[in-house]
């Protein structure tokens, strides 16, 4: 149980990370916003 | 505005090739390494059959039971509770390749910690693999965490507190398997898998239980035998002897007061006696160099050399490198001369084995002459 | 020269080239660093290898996202200002005791989590705007809520760092109080009267108030503090393992307090206070996966271990020069493991109790030194100083005295025992 609301906390915050991955300016800062996203996604698709 | 949109999708696809690559890597860890035992296997079970709790989730792994069908004692042997621990793993499964049992019986589960084996930790730079050279070809096993998969369990706590003892541990302790004994059937993962082995150690009534480990060359309890007071007599004769054949043991008494651990709480909650066996292992101490499978499999680092030759601190590291081979045949000679011992001293309630290796095959043969 | 030096100087040279002459923010520098020293150390670009490292902070990422939210949204109730304004209107007129109850107070949150950015990020906000008011200077005010949070980290109850070299030397964690009370108290005490005394001059608290946030407390009463009050006694309990309490873990409690927020004072924009968090956030959190790629790299190349190994060697009488080490890790767990627990050996003889506390005051101080500079990034933001290390430069005094401690209590490490136990 606990175990998905984490899952759930993360699932929000790659939205926001995701929004404002969106509205960033510049490729550097995009890149630091992808840096983010990658274990949050891969931990949410039960990869790693 | 529609640079913008570029910018976007650029990112957003290397990102998304780097996580496929990465991914397609981390995936490869959840195929399960294939054992070919021996004839003389009576049956295969999983650790689910002594709890339900477990059943369909990584933490469910196979046990293979070797029984004579003559009386004698029952013997549990644990590998790869730490997957990170290689000797403990591939000893097992030289042994369930190779065993014969004569009396009594002999119950193997080479990946305790299965969880364990379908990731490696962060910051550790560990290799997913090994692979070793067999007669019959190349085979390749996995090299894991040292703990569950966080996929399994997760987050962790700051703070682990053992139950029952209420012990405090660092918050990773809590996905350790041996810090997790006795377990409770509505606890975390790795309490249920802990609590499923209790379950089997009772119903199956086994008499004489093994943990096979590695630890650190820097760790103070290594090329050990750590004992529960109840087998102290056992453990004392069988370091005796094995000094008689050039080998030497430190006999360690498992301490009263760390809980948590198989050789502590096994022997304390259940009829069993346990005994729990490291060995020296390169590749998890934090003084290593290049982290590779070489170095599982040959155990040469220049760091431990030069850390020894400094004489800092105490290390257990033979100049030569700490190879696989010297490892898994210190844990099959221990494995052996605990055996005699106990028979020694209960000749009404015997296990006899046969077919096993001992160190000095070991040393001459490599570890791959024993695996099919 | 050693390949493995040869690895280290590439992966800081790359790091120092995309910081200082290209101006790529840390956490891409760190990244690009450790491919570099992939590379270097013939390993190609080990994709596998970078991610997972970048999941080995994972944890501290949530938190100190989930904390940075929930900390926005007291900013947003108006609780901060509230607490802030009550603190310095009820002892103006001792500014002594005033400094210490608030590097105290700010050290709190790291008490609880074993975290430094829990404080920075907590009560250390919550403080600046005071700090500022009362006429400290800027880059002071940024310096004392980061050693503050270094001190938090080491003071008991909770010592993550103690706990990670326990996990490496099968040490429980018990007994620890008392020398982790020793390393961290009596130096936060002596940094907070420094800081008194050489940054802050007379000031008029009529002067001061006014700069302040308007407290509302009289608006909303109690309310206000339910969910500061939730999220710091749910996570003393949490700790302490108070039965029958579920374990959250400190995200969700900071998420759960972020919830309770939206009825207890203003009013406030739950999505539009998220982005605004991340947004701030977004460095430290980026550095922190940078920081675990380049940990990996670092281990895979074998860099790791002779770092450790020449540390080691060195001469009895170097020994101190060893643990002199442990600060410049850049982090406060990556020192902690990597050289925390081998330190421990060096040093064996000595009570590893006091011992292990010590280190961990040297470990945590790991958080203001580059390459991240952590902390120092964080109070940057709040003072509104573009260049962290000026702050660092600021430290350097308050740093070295840390030093002398955790030094001295190494040297008296069986005297201490004796004398604590």
């Amino acid at each position: 149980m606990l175990y998905w609301i984490y899952i759930f906390i993360l699932v929000y915050l790659t939205v926001i990370v995701m929004i404002e991955f969106l509205s960033a300016e510049g490729w550097i800062k995009k890149i630091t916003y992808a840096m983010l996203l990658l274990p949050f996604i891969l931990r949410i698709l039960q990869i790693k | 505005m529609k640079r913008q949109i570029i910018t976007n999708i650029v990112v957003l696809a290397v990102t998304f090739i780097i996580g496929t690559i990465a991914s397609i890597d981390f995936l490869k860890m959840r195929q399960p390494d294939e054992l070919y035992p021996s004839i003389s296997l009576t049956k295969t079970g999983v650790l689910s059959d002594y709890f339900q709790g477990i059943k369909g989730t990584s933490g469910d792994t196979r046990i293979y039971y070797f029984d004579s069908g003559k009386p004698g004692a029952s013997v549990l042997l644990l590998g790869g509770t730490h997957p990170n621990e290689p000797a403990g793993f591939i000893t097992a499964a030289l042994m369930v390749e190779n065993i014969r049992v004569i009396s009594g019986r002999v119950l193997i589960i080479p990946q305790a910690c299965q969880s364990g084996f379908t990731c490696t930790d962060p910051f550790e730079g560990y290799p997913q693999f090994f692979t070793i050279e067999t007669q019959s070809g190349k085979r390749k096993f996995r090299f894991g965490s040292r703990v569950s998969n966080p996929l399994d369990q997760w987050p962790d706590p700051l703070v682990y507190f053992q139950y029952p003892s209420g012990q405090k541990l660092s918050g990773f302790e809590t996905r350790n398997l041996n810090r997790n004994y006795p377990g409770r059937p509505d606890g975390t993962f790795t309490e249920k898998v802990a609590f499923a082995i209790m379950n089997l150690i009772k119903k199956e009534d086994i008499d004489l239980a093994f943990d096979l480990h590695e630890a650190a060359p820097e760790i103070p309890i290594i090329n050990a035998i750590v004992y529960h007071e109840k087998g102290e007599e056992i453990a004392l004769t069988a370091v005796l002897n094995l000094e008689s054949e050039g080998l030497r043991y430190s006999p360690e008494l498992s301490p009263k007061n760390f809980h948590g651990l198989s050789h502590r709480e096994w022997g304390d909650r259940t009829q069993v006696v346990p005994f729990l066996m490291e060995t020296s292992n390169p590749i998890q101490g934090r003084l290593r160099g290049r982290t590779n499978a070489k170095l599982i499999l040959k155990g040469v680092s220049k760091e431990y050399k030069q850390a020894q030759e400094s004489g800092a601190f105490r290390i257990v590291y033979e100049s030569s490198g700490e190879p696989l081979k010297r490892r898994v045949g210190r844990h099959l000679q221990g494995f052996l001369a605990i055996i005699d011992a106990y028979n020694e001293l209960h000749e009404d309630k015997q296990v006899k084995v046969d077919n096993l290796p001992g160190y000095s095959d070991l040393m001459k043969n490599d570890v791959g002459h024993y695996l099919r | 020269m050693d390949f493995e030096l040869v690895i280290l100087i590439v992966m800081l040279g790359v790091f120092a080239l995309s910081v200082f002459t290209f101006k790529i923010p840390a956490g891409m520098a760190l990244m690009l660093a450790s491919v570099a020293g992939a590379l270097a150390g013939g390993e190609g670009i080990p994709v596998r290898h970078l991610v997972e490292g970048g999941f080995g902070f994972l944890e501290a990422i949530l938190i100190i996202a989930t904390a940075m939210i929930f900390m926005k949204v007291m900013e947003a109730t108006g609780a901060l200002g509230t607490i802030s304004y009550a603190m310095i209107k009820s002892l103006y007129r001792f500014p002594t005791i005033l400094i210490i109850v608030i590097t105290i107070f700010v050290m709190f949150p790291g008490m609880l989590t074993g975290l430094s950015s829990a404080c920075i990020l907590t009560t250390g906000a919550l403080v600046i705007p005071g700090l500022l008011a009362m006429g400290m200077p800027r880059l002071a005010a940024g310096s004392l809520i980061a050693m503050a949070a270094v001190f938090g980290e080491v003071a008991p109850p909770i010592s993550i760092p103690v706990m990670i070299i326990g996990g490496g030397v099968d040490m429980p964690y018990i007994g620890f109080a008392k020398p982790l009370f020793l390393a961290s108290f009596p130096i936060a005490v002596l940094t907070a009267v420094f800081y008194r005394f050489k940054y802050l001059g007379k000031f008029k608290i009529e002067e001061v108030l006014p700069k302040l946030q308007a407290p509302v407390y009289r608006k909303h009463g109690i309310k206000l503090f339910i969910p500061l009050i939730f999220v710091i006694a749910y996570l003393i309990l949490e700790q302490n393992a108070v039965p029958y309490l579920p374990h959250l873990g400190v995200p969700l409690v900071f998420i759960i307090g972020a919830v309770m927020g939206l009825g207890s004072g203003e009013k406030f924009n739950f999505i539009h206070i998220s982005r605004n968090a991340v947004r701030n956030a977004m460095p430290v959190m980026a550095i922190l996966v940078g920081v675990g790629m380049f940990l990996q790299i670092l281990t895979l190349t074998g860099v790791r271990g002779y770092l450790a190994v020449n540390a080691l060697a060195l001469p009895v009488g170097f020994k101190y020069v060893a643990a002199l080490i442990m600060p410049f890790f850049g982090s406060a767990y990556g020192s902690a493991s990597v050289i925390g627990v081998p330190l421990v050996y060096v040093f064996i003889g000595k009570n590893v109790i006091v011992l292990t506390s010590a280190l961990a005051l040297l470990a945590s101080l790991g958080d203001l030194m580059p390459p991240p500079s952590l902390l120092f990034a964080y109070s940057a933001q709040m003072i509104d100083e573009k260049n962290h290390f000026n702050i660092l430069k600021k430290s350097l005094l308050p740093i070295a005295a840390s030093v002398l401690t955790a030094l001295a209590i190494i040297v008296f490490a069986n005297d201490l025992g004796r004398l604590l136990f």
